[in-house]
């Protein structure tokens, strides 16, 4: 690199990565802390950051004042993981034709797809409560669980094809020539050489799926035991007061499949996994 | 086993036409090259045999059956492509067993084929390595075991070579011709490399804008280019054209009047009325001469390059096309700026007509056939 910085210049850098990130984090700090703390210590005047009467109990009584909270999270974990799987099983052939295939209207349907994401899922609720509510699917996994996939799968799919349009042609080509089918190339060549742009794709989805269900949950289920952790997480919500310090327990611990996911697919996103397959 | 006929094939593009009706005829062994500017449409036609471009019109026609519409598995070609297309998550043996695991043959099996053609490409010991571990030559070898694996009758190669470095290259030329010899299948190979052209051509096609400018073998495109695209394409440096006009003909060859005012005997074989007529004088560096000679051109040159075994000098000439080139040997007194005398044989020149098409030499057959050759 040609240009150096000067000292003042990294510790101004580094002031405005501090700022930005005290921005972000600090509502998880004030979380975690009020996670800590007993409910009557809460409100206390003058605020202190560390008190004494700090423990973990949060954490234990969560689950016996709230009895289905573990459920809650399957629940969530559970509907997030099918949306996930669900759309990257459309996502990747819908890609791979976007991206390899001359079809009609083909730009146009893909600017369609990017269309639908401009509506948030909230103005079509409605509709898709008169769908479900015909087709019998009210207060079933599947009624979170379709909605949620339909709205993954757009930005899916432009992730993927902008990675996929990356690959060079004569993989496929030599594949063909060597007599490999379409399927057979989009699974033996294809998804395995696009692994790091599919484990993008995952990780957006998965996230997207997991934060999403909030809205589908209230309005399409009322089944206590099929309801994911946003959901739930309103049973510490009683009628006089709020149960802070289990909310933030329960929020925080719903936070860790999340992070789990993360953790385990970002050692895939391998750059350069590309190299030695063709000449650059 | 490995013949592969074209007939008036086209290929066009919406409007664009790109091959224009090429016919041609490939016996089984022959080391076919197509070579051509850039454009040319080499590439094209060679795709068109391999199945990865839909045929306009006519027809392709290997081992007498009609492939037109067949995919290319069903055609028993097998392709090597410039950018190798090697799959960078399988390990070597994985890449050279690819066309066997599509066909579903045994593990037994596909380890006997890979291990023999890991044996005859020397990547035995490189079996286990994924792509991006190997050197570039080392890749291209195992693109090209991937094609052997598979036995086809043609081997078709789209610039195998031209991501090597120029020693790998040389070297990779030895190994491609040995390769040939060993398998006993016909090969065709696109280039714009006219070295690669002519040291491992059996025969060479020379496309120019989507047509067959000629076929025929390396020494005869040297020495009896039917054109003048031909003649200035195979050569290096390239042929230098002169404009001179025809004086007389008789059956010794054709005298013509050079810009300077010369008369030289052309040995070609003379036309019907051609008397007065301006042609295209064309002589290679090589063959100018230091010595006497038939007849003499001043240069003066304005640029001398110095390799050692020859001297090259660039200057500009009267009636000349372009830039006038000599190869000289490399003891050549040349300077930039001082006038040399340069001879010219009639024996050593082309004549080409207002076309561009040539007047065809009188050679002795020892010139164009290695068997006859003798010092």
């Amino acid at each position: 690199m040609l240009h150096k910085y000067r000292w003042y210049e990294y510790v101004l850098i580094y002031c405005g990565v501090a700022v930005f990130l005290t921005f972000v984090l600090a509502p998880f700090v004030e979380a975690f802390v009020v996670s800590l703390r007993p409910l009557s210590g809460l409100f206390s005047i003058p605020y202190r950051f560390i008190t004494d009467d700090m423990s973990f109990e949060a954490y234990f009584s969560m689950w016996k004042n709230v009895p289905l909270l573990w459920r809650y999270m399957l629940n969530s974990f559970f509907i997030a993981t099918v949306v996930t799987i669900l759309g990257l099983l459309c996502i990747i052939p819908a890609a791979y034709a976007f991206a390899r295939f001359e079809f009609p209207a083909r730009n146009s349907l893909l600017g369609v797809f990017i269309a639908v994401n401009m509506f948030s899922g909230a103005v079509l609720i409605i509709p898709l409560f008169k769908l479900m509510q015909q087709y019998g699917l009210l207060n079933t996994y599947f009624a979170m669980i379709a909605p949620g996939t339909a709205f993954v799968i757009p930005t899916g799919i432009w992730l993927l094809r902008s990675y996929l349009v990356r690959i060079p042609k004569e993989l496929e080509e030599a594949a063909w020539v060597d007599g490999a089918g379409k399927i057979y190339t989009l699974v033996r060549v294809i998804i395995p050489v696009a692994l790091p742009g599919i484990v993008v794709v995952t990780i957006t989805a998965f996230i997207t799926a997991y934060a999403q269900q909030f809205i589908y949950a209230l309005t399409f289920n009322s089944v206590n035991e099929l309801n994911p952790l946003p959901v739930g997480l309103f049973q510490f919500f009683g009628r006089q007061s709020v149960v802070w310090n289990e909310l933030m327990a329960a929020s925080l611990v719903g936070i860790l499949p999340v992070l789990f996911v993360y953790v385990f697919l970002q050692r895939y996103i391998v750059a350069g996994l590309t190299a030695g397959a063709v000449k650059e | 086993m490995g013949e592969l006929q074209l007939r008036d094939v086209y290929k066009n593009y919406g409007q664009m036409e790109v091959i224009k009706g090429v016919d041609l005829d490939v016996d089984h062994g022959e080391f076919i090259v197509f070579v051509g500017p850039s454009g040319c449409g080499k590439s094209t036609l060679l795709r068109m045999i391999a199945g990865l471009e839909e045929i306009t019109g006519g027809d392709i026609t290997i081992d007498s059956k009609i492939v037109n519409n067949l995919p290319p598995v069903k055609r028993g070609i097998a392709m090597v492509f410039q950018s190798y297309a090697l799959y960078p998550h399988m390990s070597v043996y994985e890449n050279i067993a690819f066309p066997l695991r599509v066909e579903r043959l045994s593990n037994d099996k596909v380890e006997e084929k890979v291990n023999a053609a890991a044996g005859i490409l020397q990547l035995t010991e490189r079996l286990k390595h994924k792509p991006g571990e190997l050197s570039g030559g080392q890749r291209q070898r195992v693109a090209i075991g991937r094609a052997i694996v598979r036995e086809p009758s043609v081997f078709l190669f789209d610039e195998p070579l031209s991501n090597l470095d120029a020693a790998l290259r040389a070297e990779m030329r030895v190994e491609l011709a040995k390769l040939h010899n060993n398998l006993d299948a016909t090969m065709i190979y696109v280039t714009h490399d006219q070295v690669e052209a002519m040291t491992m051509a059996d025969r060479i096609v020379v496309l120019d804008h989507g047509i067959i400018s000629q076929v025929g073998t390396p020494l005869e495109l040297y020495h009896k280019p039917q054109n003048l695209f031909v003649a200035g394409f195979i050569g290096n440096p390239k042929m230098n054209f002169i404009t001179v006009t025809c004086k007389q003909a008789d059956e010794t060859g054709i005298v013509v009047t050079l810009p300077t005012g010369q008369d030289l005997n052309v040995k070609v074989v003379p036309r019907d009325d051609i008397a007065g007529q301006s042609f295209t004088l064309g002589i290679r560096p090589e063959d100018l001469t230091l010595k006497p000679a038939d007849a003499t051109i001043e240069i003066t040159p304005s640029v001398v390059e110095h390799l050692g075994i020859h001297t090259v000098t660039y200057s500009s000439v009267e009636g000349a096309s372009n830039t006038f080139c000599a190869l000289l040997p490399g003891s050549a007194p040349a300077k930039v700026g001082a006038s040399i005398s340069m001879g010219l044989n009639g024996a050593d020149c082309h004549l080409f007509d207002e076309n561009g098409l040539a007047f065809d030499r009188q050679l002795a057959v020892s010139a164009l056939d290695p068997a006859e050759m003798h010092l």
